[in-house]
């Protein structure tokens, strides 16, 4: 099947991906907070959090390298903690599971003591959290320069 | 007789006025003896009658003359008397052949005279001449205790009758080593032996294996002996094996003081006993009934209650007024009340409580049922804890279930727990003395007329009472000593949160506001926003957070509140090193837990260690169970989970 890449088929992707990224009810929260309907407040923050994962991105990878799991869980938790603010909840999930098994530990909590496990856990939610990120960078692009 | 005659015509010719005399006299003397007598011929015809058996006995001398003695006597006894002709015979009989006077047992006539007879036989060498019959007459108050104990009974005969008579019960005597001795009709019935066969036996033979196992037969005359008698209730046994419930008595039986055995009386108790286990199998039945329909109930009450409450909660994203924010807030903690009374079974959780706004918030729920001119007041006491350990789901319960004035006051408190005394108020319609008794009975409302004015179940107060016993307290009712009107009150214990002692020292302030923990603190009611907006302007907060996205979304909530001084420290060292170096600059700590260097927990414990006691509040992301009371533990006053929803705390 053929696929016309055109500016309504673009716009209802990025829509389906802000839904599956932001919680909205969080992320109105941080609207509700810009004044006089400009996005003063939430734009920047919002790019802020993007240059703050692509700097923990960077250390995760280092981290991972290193195969230092304390590292690598204490970055997961630091980004869990912005993500889930903002409601980004994909980002989130993943951070998650990097804290998780950087712990040694399932999503469920239970124990993991295989490091190999751990790592290739890991790294598989690294490069899922990178690809979420793309895709959440567009929506919200898309979300702030629509609503100019 | 020749002799005679001629001895007598001898006589008469020499002393005729003498021997005339005596022989008149010697008639006479029998004719006017004060004795009634008879003669009979040797074969008992009657031959002579004195006067006074005539006049006694109400007979004329020709029809006593020439008849035979014992069809005679027979004709004048009366007629329920007739059987004791015999005695005379007998008497007659002996005294033949005895040839010697002989008494006959009374006989009554018919003037209810009783006469006893004197049985003179008269003898001529062998042969008899004649019978005398001399007739004495018998005291009176024999013949009334004869008329009493009619035919012929003794006392012992008549209790004997009577007891072996007796179908009902089993009565019988045991020797004093427990032998059989008696046995009556009801014992024959009843157990199923026959006097042969059971006489000798020893009674542990009625009881089954179990008593016999605990020396139950035994124990009893060890029993009886000591306090004279023993009862008991329990499962005998037939000859044929099979059981009845029985109620025994045993009695100590003792004759001129020494004990000769015991007296067992036995009855069948199975119709009684069977008509009680049919009453207890209905009750269970009821209740198992009542909690399968409950069981039930709960299950159908959660599918909709879940719809309803995603429906609030859709209701409260949209723009709404105070007024209407406030009405589904309402709506919502109801809701969830109600999911989790549903979804419960009845056990209590150890949580943290917060007394005050569980109060609050059922005083707000209900106030808005209420018709504009009911006051309610109410009065938290200013000792109250403000958070304590216990059920705050089965507090908040209880309190439901009544209205109007709702006092809380510190009731009791030892080392280790708080005791809250709770009381409702009320100027209704009161409670009727009687009723009062029953109030806390299940299923029972006290107007059961059939004009029935008040609605419900009957389980409310029932319910609240099962609840505060669980929760270690009482429940109580008293009639409202200044009107019309009734004063519920209820008692529960709570746990003390140890390691906060020293804030709860702090805490009570002198107006001893306080606020909660609850799941939703409500900052919309206008009330408690304008009491924020006027905190926030002069009240200085320290916001400890690492990641400065959340530093800055946090700040952001902080003065779109109105919060204008806030501080910042990016770790904990940063924070304990701040506080210490001002300790009076700050008036409340946000304190994120998972941090570098120094985490929340960690830091809140170096402040608190350093006596400084500022309020603290945790914030931490996707919390876990027993997070808040960790938080708790090292020394923070409240706390809440991120991300940080737009209802922060407020401390005055």
């Amino acid at each position: 099947m053929s696929y016309t890449y055109d500016r309504d088929d673009e716009d209802s992707f990025t829509m389906a991906n802000f839904r599956d990224h932001v919680d909205r009810a969080t992320f109105d929260q941080i609207l509700e907070m810009d004044e006089d309907g400009e996005h003063d407040f939430s734009e920047p923050l919002v790019f802020n959090f993007f240059d703050q994962a692509e700097e923990t991105f960077g250390k995760m990878d280092e981290a991972l390298a290193r195969k230092d799991l304390d590292t690598l869980s204490q970055l997961g938790h630091f980004l869990k903690g912005s993500s889930a603010t903002l409601g980004f909840i994909k980002i989130r999930d993943s951070c998650q599971v990097i804290q998780q098994y950087g712990h040694g530990q399932t999503v469920d909590g239970l124990s993991e003591p295989n490091e190999a496990v751990c790592l290739g856990k890991i790294k598989e939610a690294i490069k899922t959290l990178k690809t979420d990120m793309v895709d959440l960078e567009k929506a919200i692009k898309t979300f702030f320069d629509d609503a100019k | 007789m020749q002799l005679l005659a001629a001895h007598h015509a001898d006589e008469s010719q020499s002393s005729s006025n003498s021997e005339q005399r005596i022989g008149f006299d010697g008639h006479l003397l029998f004719d006017l003896s004060p004795l009634p007598q008879l003669v009979l011929s040797p074969s008992c015809c009657i031959t002579r009658v004195s006067s006074r058996f005539l006049a006694e006995w109400h007979v004329a001398r020709e029809d006593a003359v020439g008849q035979q003695l014992i069809p005679f006597v027979e004709k004048q006894l009366r007629p329920q008397n007739s059987f004791s002709v015999c005695y005379l015979t007998a008497a007659i009989d002996d005294a033949i052949t005895s040839r010697t006077e002989r008494m006959s047992q009374r006989i009554v006539t018919q003037h209810a005279t009783a006469w006893k007879a004197r049985i003179l036989p008269i003898f001529q060498e062998h042969e008899l001449l004649a019978i005398v019959v001399e007739w004495l007459e018998a005291p009176a108050t024999l013949l009334e205790h004869d008329e009493i104990v009619r035919p012929g009974l003794s006392t012992d005969e008549a209790f004997r009758i009577l007891v072996q008579a007796v179908k009902d019960y089993a009565i019988f005597l045991l020797d004093t080593k427990g032998r059989i001795a008696t046995w009556n009709t009801g014992a024959e019935l009843l157990k199923g032996y026959r006097r042969d066969e059971i006489i000798g036996k020893h009674f542990s033979i009625f009881y089954g294996p179990e008593d016999l196992d605990i020396r139950k037969p035994d124990l009893e005359l060890d029993i009886c002996l000591r306090e004279g008698r023993v009862e008991d209730e329990g499962w005998r046994y037939k000859k044929d094996g099979t059981r009845f419930w029985a109620n025994v008595i045993i009695t100590a039986v003792y004759k001129d003081g020494v004990h000769v055995g015991f007296g067992k009386v036995t009855r069948d108790l199975t119709e009684r006993k069977t008509a009680e286990s049919r009453l207890i199998t209905a009750y269970e039945e009821s209740e198992k009934i009542k909690s399968d329909f409950l069981a039930n109930m709960s299950h159908e009450i959660r599918t909709p209650m879940h719809g309803m409450l995603s429906a609030c909660s859709l209701l409260l994203d949209t723009p709404m007024s105070g007024r209407q924010k406030d009405i589904v807030h309402i709506m919502d903690e109801s809701g969830q009340v109600l999911l989790q009374l549903a979804s419960g079974s009845f056990f209590i959780t150890s949580d943290i409580v917060g007394i005050s706004s569980i109060i609050t918030s059922v005083v707000r729920s209900v106030q808005t049922t209420l018709a504009p001119s009911v006051h309610f007041e109410l009065f938290l006491a200013p000792d109250l804890p403000k958070s304590v350990q216990g059920d705050p789901l089965r507090y908040r319960q209880i309190l439901h279930n009544g209205s109007i004035r709702v006092r809380a006051l510190l009731h009791a408190e030892d080392d280790d727990s708080f005791v809250i005394m709770t009381e409702i108020t009320d100027t209704g319609i009161g409670i009727p003395e009687p009723a009062a008794a029953t109030l806390f009975t299940p299923f029972t409302q006290f107007d059961v007329t059939t004009t029935k004015r008040y609605k419900g179940t009957g389980l409310g107060l029932s319910i609240a009472k099962a609840l505060a016993e669980l929760m270690g307290g009482a429940i109580g009712y008293r009639p409202n000593p200044e009107r019309h009107g009734s004063i519920f009150w209820f008692t529960a214990r709570f746990k003390k949160i140890k390691s906060l002692e020293q804030i709860q020292d702090w805490k009570r302030g002198p107006n001893g506001r306080t606020e909660s923990m609850s799941p939703h603190p409500s900052i919309d009611s206008p009330d408690l926003q304008a009491q924020l907006a006027k905190a926030a302007t002069i009240k200085t907060l320290l916001l400890v957070e690492d990641n400065v996205i959340n530093q800055k979304v946090m700040l952001g909530m902080l003065r779109s509140l109105g919060f204008k001084n806030v501080a910042l420290a990016s770790n904990g060292a940063e924070a304990v090193q701040v506080v210490k170096g001002k300790p009076a600059a700050y008036d409340l700590v946000l304190m994120d837990i998972n941090m570098p260097i120094l985490d929340g927990n960690e830091a809140c414990v170096k402040i608190r260690e350093s006596g400084i006691h500022i309020p603290i509040i945790a914030m931490t992301a996707y919390a876990l169970k027993g997070d808040r009371e960790r938080c708790l533990e090292h020394g923070m006053d409240d706390y809440i989970p991120k991300p940080v929803d737009k209802k922060p705390k407020s401390q005055t």
